[in-house]
C-alpha cells in the first residue's frame, strides 16, 4: 500500500504545484501591467505589415500606428487636414496636385522621407509594378497618372480626370501609407513583416498569432508618443478578449461582444460605442417591374419601422440610419430624416401604385454576419418581412451563402425584386458611398439597385470634379434629396464599433474609419 | 526492426499522397475562390480573374495537383495567400507551441489517467471507483470549449490565479532554441520566463487533457480488470508478493499495450485537434492557424499544414509501435 500512498502524494503534489504557481501574485497583471506598455487585444492576427498588400482592419490598425500618410482624417471625422504633407495645391483644371512635404523626417531605418518615397510608394502600386494581390492599389492609386518629383520636398500628382475624392484617398491606413523605399529594397518580399514607416511608433517583433510589439519612436517628428512600447496582443475568443480586460492582461480590446457589455460595465470597464463607415440596407430591383414603379418603392419604405428593427435585432451594436452617409462623413445632411414608418400612407401608396389589394415579392439575402449587420441578413430579412406583412405584402425569403451571393444579386438569380445588402466605406470621402448610386456602376456590380437617374449621374461627376469642399457638400445634399425621394433603397442603420478599455486609459477613441491613432493614448 | 522501420517510413509516401488529394480536392470544392477572398469588396471580375490566372487557379485540377507535388518534391510549399509569407516558415513558427501543449497535455492526460484508472479498477464497486468513472465521464462528454470557458472564468477572472490567453507574459518571451517555451527557458535557466511559461499553460493544457484523460483511466480500467482476475495474478498473490508489486509489476504492465495504443493515437488526436483549445486560450498554435486558413480558402497554407500533422502522426504510431516490443517482448518487428 506504500506505493497507493507515494502516488496519492503525487496527486496532491502536482495540485499544490498548480496552486503555487497561481497564487504567485495576480499573473496577469504581472509583466503586461508595466505602467510603459499599453497592451491592445484585438481578435485576429494581421494579415500582414505591408499596406499594399492587405485589406484587413486587422492590419491596418497595426499599419496606422507604425505608418503614416501625406494627409490624414480629423479626430472625429473623415475631414481631410495635414500629415506627412505641410500643404497642397490644385491645378485649376483638378488634374494636377502639388504636396509640399513636411522637412526632416525620417523613416525608422534612418534614411530621409522626402519626395522620392512618396513617389515610391504609389510607383510600387501603379502599373507596370503592381501586382495581382494589392487589394487596394487600383482604388487608391487608380486615377494617377503619374508621380512626379519636383525637388526634395514636393511632389507632383498628376490625374487621368479631375478627382475630388482623390484627397480623401490619400489618408487611408491602406495603400497610402508612405513606406520607406530602402527597407522595401531590403526585405523584399518579407517588408510584410518588417515595416518601416516614420509614424511616431515603430516596429519591433512580430510573434505569429500571439502579439506585434511596437515601441515609441524617439526621432517622431510630432509630440512623443505617450508609451514606450504598444503591443497588438492576438486574443481570438471574444469573450476571453473581455476577461482578458477584466483581469489586466489588456488595456484596451476591440470586437466586444454585447452579450459581453453588461458584464464589463459591471467590471467598472469603460465601453465605447462609436459609429462606423458602413451602411446596411434594403434595395429595390429598380430597373425592372414592379419596383421600377417610385410610389411602389416608397409605399415599402413607408412600411418599414426601422427604429424597431435596429432596437430588436442590434441592441446596442447599430444606429438608425436616417440616410446613406454616417454622420461623420462631409455631405451628411441632418435636416434629412430619410422615409418614416407609416403604415397608413404605405397603405394608401400602394393604392395608388396600383396594388390596393397587396402584393407579393421576392426577397434575396445572405446567410451569414456582415459588419453592418451582425445578426446577419436572414434575421432581418425575416423582421422586414412580418413588418410588410402588416400592410398586406407578402414576402418570400431566398438566402445564399456570401460567397454566391454577390453573383446571385449581380444576375438577380430568382426573380428577386427586393434584396439586403451593406456597404464598408474605403476613404471616407462621401462619392465613396453615393457613387453606389451611380448609373456606369450598374455594369461593375456596386449599383445593385440597378438604379440610374441621370439628374444623379450629373450631380455625381459635378461633385467628383468640383475641388471647394463646401460647394461638394451643397451638391451632395442636393443630390440625397433627389435620392430620398427616388427611394431605391431603404437605409436601415449604421453598424457601430464596440470597444472597452480599463479606467485608467486615457485619449482613447476608435477613428470612423476603423483604425485607432494610439500616439496620444495613455494609462 | 530496422528493415521494419524503413518499411513503414516508405509507407508514408502512400498515405500523403492521399491526403493530399484529398485535402486539394475538399478545399476547392467547398471553400471559397481565395482571388475573391484576397481582393475584397471592390474588385472587378476581370481583376479577379486576372489573380486566378497568376495563382494558377484558372488551370485544370490534375494541373494545379501535378505542379503542386512538383514544387514540394523540391521542398516549396509555396507562400500563404493571406500573409505573403512561405508556408513552412508559418510552419516552423507556429507548431512548436502545439507540440509544446500537446506534450504538456499528453503528460497530463497519461499521468491522471493512469493512475485513475488503477485506483477505479483495484477499488472496484467502492467510492474510489465511482469517483473516478464519473470524473471520466465527465471528461468525455465535456465539450473542450465549454470547459476551457468555465476555467478561464474560475481561475483568470474569478480567482485571479492564472491568466486567461497567450504563451507567456508580454516580454518574458525566453531565447530561441527550440521554441518550446518551457524548455528554451530551462536551457537558458530563464526562471522568470519559465514560471510565466507554466502559468499559461496550465489551463489550456488541463482543458485539452481533459478528453485524453477520460479515455486514458476507462481503458486502465476496463485492461486491468481483464488482467486482475488472471491465473498468474492469483499465482503472484499466492507467492506472497506485495500487494503493491502484484498491481504495478504483473497488472499494470501487462495491460499497459491497449493503453499505450491509446495514448498515441490521443497524441495524434491532440497534435492534430487542439484547434479548439488553441482558439479559446489564443494559443498561437498551428491548429488555430489552420482554421484561419481554411476560412480565407488560403490553399498553400491548410496544405502544407495538413501534410505536416500527417507526417506527424504517423510518426507518433510508428513510435508507438515500437513501444510495444519494449512492453512485450513477445512481439517481434521482421
Amino acid at each position: 500500500m506504500r506505493r497507493g500512498k507515494i502516488l496519492i502524494s503525487i496527486i496532491v503534489g502536482l495540485g499544490l504545484l498548480i496552486s503555487a504557481v497561481g497564487c504567485g501574485g495576480n499573473t496577469s497583471t504581472g509583466a503586461t501591467g508595466a505602467k510603459d506598455t499599453l497592451v491592445f487585444a484585438q481578435g485576429a492576427d494581421p494579415r500582414g505589415l505591408d499596406p499594399a498588400l492587405v485589406d484587413d482592419g486587422e492590419s491596418a490598425k497595426v499599419i496606422a500606428n507604425v505608418f503614416e500618410t501625406l494627409v490624414k482624417y480629423k479626430e472625429d471625422s473623415t475631414e481631410i487636414e495635414p500629415c506627412l504633407a505641410t500643404s497642397w495645391e490644385k491645378s485649376a483644371d483638378g488634374k494636377e496636385w502639388t504636396f509640399k512635404l513636411r522637412q526632416g523626417v525620417k523613416f525608422h531605418d534612418g534614411t530621409d522621407f522626402d519626395a522620392n518615397a512618396v513617389k515610391f510608394t504609389v510607383d510600387r502600386q501603379l502599373p507596370p509594378q503592381v501586382t495581382a494581390d494589392m487589394p487596394y492599389a487600383s482604388f487608391t492609386f487608380g486615377p494617377v497618372k503619374e508621380v512626379q518629383v519636383v525637388d526634395k520636398y514636393t511632389v507632383k500628382f498628376i490625374l487621368k480626370e479631375p478627382y475630388a475624392p482623390f484627397l480623401a484617398n490619400l489618408a487611408m491606413s491602406l495603400a497610402a501609407p508612405i513606406v520607406s523605399p530602402a527597407a522595401v529594397k531590403k526585405y523584399g518580399d518579407d517588408f510584410t513583416n518588417n515595416p518601416v514607416g516614420t509614424g511616431p511608433y515603430k516596429f519591433v517583433k512580430w510573434d505569429k498569432g500571439q502579439q506585434v510589439v511596437l515601441e515609441a519612436n524617439p526621432n517622431y517628428w510630432g509630440p512623443q508618443p505617450k508609451m514606450k512600447k504598444v503591443v497588438f496582443k492576438i486574443v481570438k475568443e471574444n469573450s476571453v478578449r473581455a476577461s482578458d480586460l477584466i483581469t489586466g492582461a489588456a488595456d484596451i480590446i476591440d470586437g466586444v461582444d454585447p452579450n459581453d457589455v453588461a458584464k464589463l460595465e459591471k467590471s467598472k470597464m469603460l465601453v465605447a460605442k462609436d459609429a462606423g463607415m458602413n451602411i446596411n440596407y434594403m434595395g429595390f430591383i429598380c430597373d425592372r417591374p414592379p419596383f421600377n414603379n417610385v410610389k411602389l418603392r416608397q409605399a415599402v419604405s413607408y412600411a418599414i419601422n426601422k427604429e424597431e428593427l435596429v432596437k430588436y435585432l442590434y441592441k446596442d451594436l447599430a444606429q438608425v440610419a436616417p440616410s446613406m452617409l454616417p454622420d461623420f462623413i462631409p455631405g451628411y445632411d441632418p435636416s434629412l430624416k430619410g422615409i418614416p414608418y407609416d403604415p397608413e400612407k404605405a397603405k394608401q401608396l400602394l393604392k395608388e401604385a396600383g396594388y390596393p389589394n397587396g402584393l407579393k415579392v421576392k426577397m434575396i439575402t445572405y446567410s451569414n454576419p456582415r459588419p453592418y449587420n451582425p445578426v446577419g441578413g436572414e434575421k432581418l430579412a425575416a423582421a422586414v418581412q412580418a413588418q410588410l406583412a402588416k400592410v398586406g405584402i407578402q414576402a418570400e425569403i431566398q438566402s445564399y451563402p456570401w460567397k454566391e451571393y454577390k453573383d446571385a444579386l449581380f444576375k438577380v438569380a430568382d426573380g428577386a425584386q427586393i434584396f439586403f445588402y451593406g456597404w464598408t466605406g474605403d476613404n471616407g470621402d462621401p462619392d465613396n458611398f453615393l457613387s453606389l448610386l451611380e448609373t456606369k456602376e450598374i455594369e461593375s456590380s456596386l449599383n445593385s439597385a440597378k438604379y440610374s437617374n441621370p439628374q444623379v449621374d450629373k450631380l455625381l461627376v459635378e461633385g467628383r470634379t468640383t475641388l471647394d469642399m463646401n460647394r461638394r457638400i451643397e451638391i451632395y445634399k442636393e443630390l440625397q434629396k433627389i435620392v430620398e425621394n427616388d427611394a431605391p433603397w431603404v437605409f436601415i442603420s449604421h453598424g457601430k464599433t464596440l470597444a472597452a478599455y480599463r479606467p485608467g486609459v486615457k485619449n482613447f477613441k476608435y477613428h470612423p474609419t476603423g483604425v485607432v491613432h494610439l500616439w496620444n493614448v495613455e494609462k | 526492426m530496422g528493415r521494419y522501420i524503413l518499411k513503414r517510413l516508405l509507407l508514408l509516401i502512400p498515405v500523403l499522397l492521399g491526403v493530399l488529394v484529398v485535402v486539394f480536392i475538399v478545399l476547392r470544392c467547398f471553400t471559397t475562390d481565395p482571388a475573391a477572398m484576397m481582393l475584397g469588396q471592390h474588385a472587378s471580375t476581370q481583376q479577379v480573374e486576372a489573380l486566378r490566372v497568376k495563382l494558377g487557379l484558372n488551370k485544370p485540377l490534375y494541373v494545379q495537383f501535378g505542379t503542386y507535388l512538383w514544387q514540394i518534391l523540391h521542398g516549396d510549399f509555396g507562400r500563404s495567400l493571406m500573409t505573403k509569407t512561405p508556408v513552412l516558415h508559418e510552419i516552423g513558427i507556429r507548431f512548436p507551441a502545439t507540440i509544446e501543449l500537446a506534450l504538456f497535455a499528453i503528460t497530463l492526460a497519461t499521468i491522471f489517467g493512469i493512475v485513475m484508472g488503477v485506483v477505479a479498477a483495484v477499488k472496484r464497486n467502492t467510492i474510489w471507483d465511482y469517483f473516478t468513472m464519473v470524473g471520466a465521464l465527465l471528461g468525455v462528454s465535456m465539450p473542450i470549449y465549454w470547459l476551457g470557458l468555465l476555467l478561464i472564468i474560475l481561475f483568470a477572472v474569478m480567482l485571479g490565479w492564472l491568466p486567461a490567453s497567450g504563451r507567456i507574459d508580454i516580454g518574458l518571451e525566453p531565447a530561441h532554441v527550440t521554441g518550446l517555451y518551457l524548455l528554451d527557458s530551462i536551457i537558458t535557466k530563464n526562471w522568470a520566463s519559465f514560471i510565466s511559461a507554466l502559468k499559461h499553460i496550465i489551463l489550456p493544457g488541463i482543458a485539452l487533457a481533459s478528453y485524453s484523460t477520460a479515455i486514458i483511466a476507462r481503458m486502465t480500467r476496463s485492461t486491468m480488470l481483464e488482467v486482475l482476475p488472471q491465473d498468474y495474478i492469483r499465482t503472484a498473490r499466492a507467492k506472497g508478493l506485495k500487494e503493491s508489486t502484484v498491481i504495478y509489476k504483473h497488472t499494470l504492465r501487462n495491460s499497459l499495450i491497449p493503453v499505450v495504443t491509446v495514448i498515441g493515437l490521443q497524441m495524434g488526436a491532440l497534435l492534430g485537434g487542439a484547434v479548439l483549445t488553441e482558439t479559446v486560450f489564443s494559443w498561437p498554435g498551428l491548429g488555430s492557424r489552420v482554421v484561419e486558413a481554411i476560412l480565407a480558402a488560403d490553399y498553400p497554407m491548410v496544405q502544407g499544414s495538413v501534410i505536416v500533422i500527417a507526417v506527424i502522426f504517423v510518426i507518433v504510431n510508428l513510435i508507438v509501435d515500437i513501444i510495444y516490443s519494449f512492453l512485450d517482448p513477445r512481439i517481434h518487428y521482421s
